[in-house]
């Protein structure tokens, strides 16, 4: 596919409904805001459905395959050293027990970032998928 | 080839010695503080206000005025000062008001002029990325960069100000603020920790202010560059609506959020009043917040999308994938270093009152780690590969002006130097690791400027602040000054390293699952065919170059070899 008038019009749609949505978030505590804020939580979904109904137009891409299993353990992972730096906060008073947790937790989350995650998103099959059912089309180089 | 990459290290080291040698001096040479002088005794105020009736008597005339002031030396007398009772004419309490005052409007000013500057910034960027990306997506990367501003300062503006800087309230030089004062807060432990603003959404009710407005201006402009990382990550193969909806969704809350953690008084600053860590998050102008947040979201949407067809071959080697305007790419860097100007010394949030006058400091570490950086990816490109590498030389004095920013308010000259140096050397070695080993297509070198020297830039703090700066004798709510490891302070260092972990644990992690979402519900990347036929006309409608002719590109950039 490439951009279309329905791509457009659904844009429109979210970006309506995301203005209305926080118009209710701001609002809230004032009766009107709570109706307010349903209607952009409602106009927000019409809008992703609508995304989602015209997804299947834009046809084949060259993103690799991934490990849906993989991405799951790799953000998990990462997520994971946070929580071993903020623990070391509560666990020891002392600097340098901190220091160590702090390093520890990032040595885990880039585990989980450079490790595990590219390897989840088709790090090992990049440049296998080739693109020979599309004719060699015509690139623009200045015509020197 | 061993030899010389022996040589390159071996010389960079010791040239870090000697830098390093250089700061040893230079903290030895510093001179104690020494206490201000004794405040002459204030006259009576019955005196001061005779002296200034006495003073409005010999102010010039209206007839001396019309004659013109050529030398300007009478205009701008007592006259200008506005009186609250004309029958009384100009008393103390007047001439109080009106300094109070011109020291906001001299904080405005300069805050908004730098603002300003940040903004000119958008141009730098699209035409760096514009530059290095192939011609057939020249209107594609322009566009990216133009509608990302208009994508940030929209969401900005319903909502992400507001979790920015909704509790912010107390900065002194823009007035006070004190109508963002509404922090959602959480008590973990015994201790209230600040996760994000209230105050501000539209800008309406009582954040309709004047100094509200100008914070506002400051923090978007921020924001906005923080947004077009993204965009030179994934540019030649981002679906136009996904970048969209990506960049409105991380100007609403991924940056607000990290940002409010940061300076809007959230839990990151809090980590010296609660937790005892140094003075707290420091991130004078936002290594962290602007350039690493930018920087991770980068990589996490580059991975989803997948790198460009051509650049990886079948056994998993990279192809070169050369731009079309490197001189695009030199006037950008360019640009981008002058709009530094107003990004680092303009975070100060003013020119009077509370250590601004660090101003000029500031100004000088910025120009001195754009230099070092730069020599540092010359060299480094020069020495290892032979030439000095026009991009990774861009890259340089980018990278080193993305490390400075957050110490720039905190470091010497010399440990500016040696920030900007390192961070030269790093980003090359970051580009071939982020392409070689990750096998993340990154074609304008984004999340190793921004991404890895954000980091280093957050860190570099926890090391080489050198403990004179003082903004109003505090910094995050803790008395003194911000000090790092190397002077003495290395509970500094461990709040840096908390920053850190948080911008790779959580800051990357939501910005992966929010684009993750956008990938199941709109679909990240465009289709092979337009891919290959170059994005300008199925996503822009219209060439960027028009008038260039057609050639076939190699068989391997088609990703058939």
């Amino acid at each position: 596919m490439a951009a279309t008038k329905s791509q457009g019009s659904y844009l429109a749609l979210f970006w309506t409904a995301i203005t209305v949505l926080c118009a209710g978030v701001a609002y809230f505590a004032e009766g009107f805001g709570k109706l307010v804020l349903v209607i952009g939580l409602v106009a927000v979904a019409m809008s992703l459905f609508g995304f989602l109904k015209i997804k299947p137009e834009e046809g084949e891409t060259a993103t690799p395959e991934g490990l849906a299993a993989l991405k799951i353990a790799g953000i998990f992972v990462a997520l994971g050293g946070w929580f071993v730096t903020i623990a070391g906060l509560h666990i020891t008073p002392s600097v340098p027990g901190r220091l160590v947790f702090a390093l520890v937790g990032i040595a885990i989350s880039l585990v989980g970032v450079i490790g595990v995650l590219p390897v989840a998103f088709g790090k090992k099959t990049v440049g296998r998928k080739l693109t020979a059912s599309f004719p060699a089309k015509a690139s623009m180089e200045h015509s020197r | 080839m061993k030899k010389t990459r022996f040589r390159v290290v071996f010389g960079f080291v010791v040239g870090l010695l000697v830098l390093a040698s250089c700061l040893g001096v230079a903290h030895s040479q510093t001179a104690p503080a020494t206490a201000p002088a004794a405040a002459a005794p204030a006259p009576p105020t019955g005196s001061a206000d005779a002296e200034l009736k006495d003073a409005t008597g010999k102010a010039p005339t209206m007839m001396q005025l019309q004659s013109g002031d050529p030398g300007g030396t009478i205009t701008g007398t007592i006259n200008d000062v506005p009186a609250a009772d004309t029958k009384a004419g100009v008393t103390l309490p007047d001439v109080a008001n009106q300094v109070g005052q011109n020291k906001i409007a001299v904080n405005f000013t300069w805050t908004l002029i730098t603002g300003f500057l940040v903004m000119f910034m958008q141009a730098g960027f699209a035409m760096v990325e514009s530059g290095l990306f192939r011609v057939k997506n020249a209107n594609h990367t322009y566009m990216m960069n133009f509608f990302v501003y208009t994508c940030g300062l929209f969401a900005y503006w319903i909502i992400g100000f507001a979790i920015q800087m909704g509790g912010a309230a107390g900065n002194s030089n823009l007035g006070g603020l004190q109508s963002l004062s509404s922090e959602h807060t959480v008590s973990i432990f015994g201790k209230m920790w600040g996760l994000w603003g209230q105050s501000g959404m539209f800008l309406a009710g009582h954040t309709y202010d004047v100094g509200v407005m100008v914070i506002f201006l400051f923090e978007m402009v921020f924001m906005d560059t923080a947004l077009t990382i993204v965009t030179g990550a994934c540019a030649e193969r981002w679906k136009f609506l996904a970048f969209a909806v990506s960049s409105v969704i991380m100007g609403a809350i991924t940056y607000p959020l990290f940002g409010n953690w940061a300076w809007g008084g959230g839990w990151l600053a809090q980590l010296g009043t609660n937790v005892g860590l140094g003075k707290g998050y420091c991130d004078f102008a936002g290594s962290g917040v602007v350039h690493a947040v930018g920087g991770v979201t980068a990589l996490a949407v580059s991975m989803i999308v997948g790198p460009r067809i051509g650049k990886y071959n079948r056994d998993g080697s990279s192809n070169p994938i050369i731009g079309h305007d490197i001189s695009a790419v030199l006037i950008g860097c360019f640009i981008l270093a002058f709009g530094w100007f107003g990004f680092n010394p303009g975070s100060t949030l003013g020119a009077s009152a509370n250590g601004s006058l660090r101003i000029g400091t500031i100004a000088v570490d910025t120009m001195l780690a754009g230099c070092t950086g730069t020599i540092g990816a010359i060299l480094y490109m020069w020495a290892l590969k032979g030439k000095p590498d026009a991009s990774m030389s861009g890259n340089g004095i980018l990278a080193g002006l993305v490390a400075i920013t957050a110490p720039s308010g905190f470091v010497s000259p010399t440990g500016a130097c040696i920030i900007g140096l390192i961070a030269g050397v790093l980003v090359c070695v970051s580009c071939s690791f982020v392409e070689n080993v990750l096998k993340v297509d990154d074609p304008v070198g984004a999340i190793s400027v921004h991404g890895t020297n954000g980091l280093w830039g957050v860190l570099s703090v926890g090391l080489l602040a050198d403990g004179t700066s003082n903004y109003g004798g505090s910094w995050n709510g803790v008395t003194g000054s911000v000090t790092g490891l190397f002077y003495g302070d290395a509970s500094q260092l461990v709040a840096q390293l908390v920053g850190i972990s948080t911008l790779i644990g959580v800051i990357f992690t939501l910005s992966l699952v929010i684009n993750l979402v956008i990938e199941f519900f709109i679909g990240q990347r465009v289709s092979i065919e337009s891919e290959l036929a170059g994005l300008d006309m199925p996503e822009m409608g219209q060439l960027g170059y028009p008038e260039f002719v057609f050639r076939p590109e190699p068989a391997v950039l088609m990703g058939q070899a």
